[in-house]
């Protein structure tokens, strides 16, 4: 091997364009993202979810289907939720646990990408594989349109509810897998905390905590200020409301960021 | 090309690593001798920015470690103790992956997974997954991924770890000739692998640096002149050794 070059690899400084910057920026966090989509479909840990998932979902659906006799998808929208409180923690619970059971977090690190590349391109090749799996429900779209006339605007705002409500999961998800080395405790408290986001907004669990706090309205105030139900609820009733976006995003923002503030903080 | 100044790092009230300076040029083979837990592999680390110094400062080609990380980590190649590699990849795959996660891309990439597959005699086993390559393999597999993208900086822990003893030659010889230009620095226990080929050795116990030196420098200034780098050594850790292993400042 010849005299080292200098490396071929440009210098983020100013004599280097916006532009080459953020390609140079997108293009690490691609690298990620296929490394993290081969992780997935080399081993049958994919192929376990995936069939598990919509095996589940589908039946479940096609119960309430026959037995309600109506042309539209809201049971599977309603029942949604809560499958993606097991699941997407058992996406999410290995993203961080196996390159420290696999000791390659040390070379991921040392590998010149922002700590900021690497969480988004964990996180984004775990959004297409759930979104992967969520065009596995197509066929029920099909199976009603050729059987009646169902809202399409509707289902179609449903599934951008269920896009952004997967997202929120896998956000925390992958955060809470950065906390820990255990795969199990990254696992219970990602479902915890999907249990608690979902469950805030339902009335029942609103009343018995407003029952419990009359003066705080504890309730109401989780409902209101951080449960997921209300925003996710607005995309499955048709509506497509900016505050409810807003939510979705700034919560993904968050725990997206709080995940790159978990790896710097490694190096210290 | 690497300036080490004043480096200390604490787990807490353990100091793994105690105010420990030097420096290597480029050209210079440069050995990292002590025993287990000496604080060599922490050492590394903070080169290759996976640490931070709690205090002290390192350049590495002229980038701080600290504030300028992601400059510091394009210039090195690192090979990690333990050998890190994605154990489901297969060898190819891992090979190009890190090429692309350094700035690798097409025709570039291409030669340089070509140039390092030789130069690291991994071609027989690229189609391979690595959880299914011999020990040696897998450390010739990370050694080829700490050299795909030229680096001017070399850090290696332990890199003839699982090697045989014709595995161990052929390492130094791959040292010798990436030594025209490069900083290298590698860390072992075997003496051996240090006299065979460094110019400099750095011995370190209890995270202190003990000796900075020629081999045959250090067994002089030890008292053991013509002595091996083995006897010299030993000489020095348990001349420092303290009553105990306590190394908290507590």
């Amino acid at each position: 091997m010849p005299e080292p070059k200098t490396p071929k690899v440009q210098r983020s400084d100013s004599s280097t364009g916006r532009p080459a910057v953020v390609a140079g920026f997108a293009s690490g966090i691609w690298v990620v993202v296929k490394r993290e989509m081969g992780a997935y479909f080399d081993s049958p840990i994919a192929y376990i979810y995936a069939s598990v998932f919509l095996v589940l979902s589908s039946t479940t659906f096609m119960n309430s289907f026959f037995l309600d006799s109506i042309v539209d998808m809201s049971a599977y929208f309603d029942l949604l939720p809560f499958l993606l409180i097991p699941f997407v923690p058992a996406m999410t619970m290995r993203t961080w646990a196996e390159e420290h059971a696999q000791h390659t977090f040390e070379l991921l690190m040392t590998l010149p990408l922002r700590s900021l590349q690497v969480v988004l391109g964990k996180y984004a090749a775990a959004l297409l594989f759930y979104l992967l799996i969520l065009a596995g429900t197509t066929p029920i779209v099909i199976m009603l349109v050729w059987l009646g006339s169902p809202d399409l605007g509707l289902i179609f705002s449903s599934y951008l509810g269920a896009l952004f409500l997967g997202a929120f999961f896998l956000s925390f998800g992958l955060f809470l897998s950065g906390l820990t080395h255990n795969q199990i405790v990254a696992f219970v408290l990602a479902t915890l905390m999907g249990f608690a986001f979902v469950v805030s907004g339902h009335e029942k669990v609103v009343a018995v905590l407003d029952g419990l706090s009359p003066g705080w309205q504890l309730g109401t105030w989780l409902f209101e200020s951080l449960s997921v139900m209300p925003h996710y609820e607005s995309f499955t009733r048709g509506v497509l409301g900016l505050g409810s976006a807003l939510y979705f995003l700034l919560m993904i923002g968050f725990f997206v960021w709080m995940n790159e503030v978990t790896l710097r903080r490694n190096r210290f | 090309m690497i300036t080490v100044e004043s480096v200390t790092k604490t787990y807490g009230s353990l100091v793994a690593v105690d105010d420990v300076s030097f420096k290597i040029a480029a050209g210079e083979i440069v050995g990292f001798v002590g025993p287990n837990g000496a604080g060599k592999s922490t050492m590394l680390k903070m080169l290759s920015t996976y640490l931070y110094p709690s205090s002290g400062t390192i350049a590495v080609a002229g980038f701080d470690a600290v504030t300028e990380s992601l400059e510091v980590r394009r210039r090195i190649g690192y090979l990690a103790g333990d050998t890190p590699l994605y154990q489901d990849m297969r060898v190819d795959e891992f090979l190009r992956f890190i090429g692309r996660a350094r700035g690798l891309r097409g025709a570039d990439l291409d030669r340089a997974f070509d140039q390092t597959v030789d130069l690291c005699g991994v071609g027989v086993v690229l189609a391979m997954r690595i959880d299914q390559c011999s020990t040696g393999f897998r450390q010739r597999v990370g050694l080829a991924s700490a050299l795909i993208h030229d680096p001017p900086i070399l850090l290696l822990d332990e890199p003839t770890h699982g090697f045989d003893p014709l595995q161990v030659i052929a390492f130094r010889e791959l040292l010798q000739k990436l030594r025209p230009g490069r900083a290298i620095l590698f860390s072992t226990h075997i003496t051996a692998d240090v006299e065979a080929i460094s110019d400099r050795v750095l011995i370190i116990h209890l995270g202190r640096l003990l000796g900075d030196g020629r081999v045959d420098e250090l067994a002089t200034a030890a008292g053991l002149p013509g002595d091996s780098l083995e006897a010299t050594f030993a000489h020095l850790v348990r001349a420092s050794a303290s009553p105990s292993l306590d190394r908290s400042h507590a």
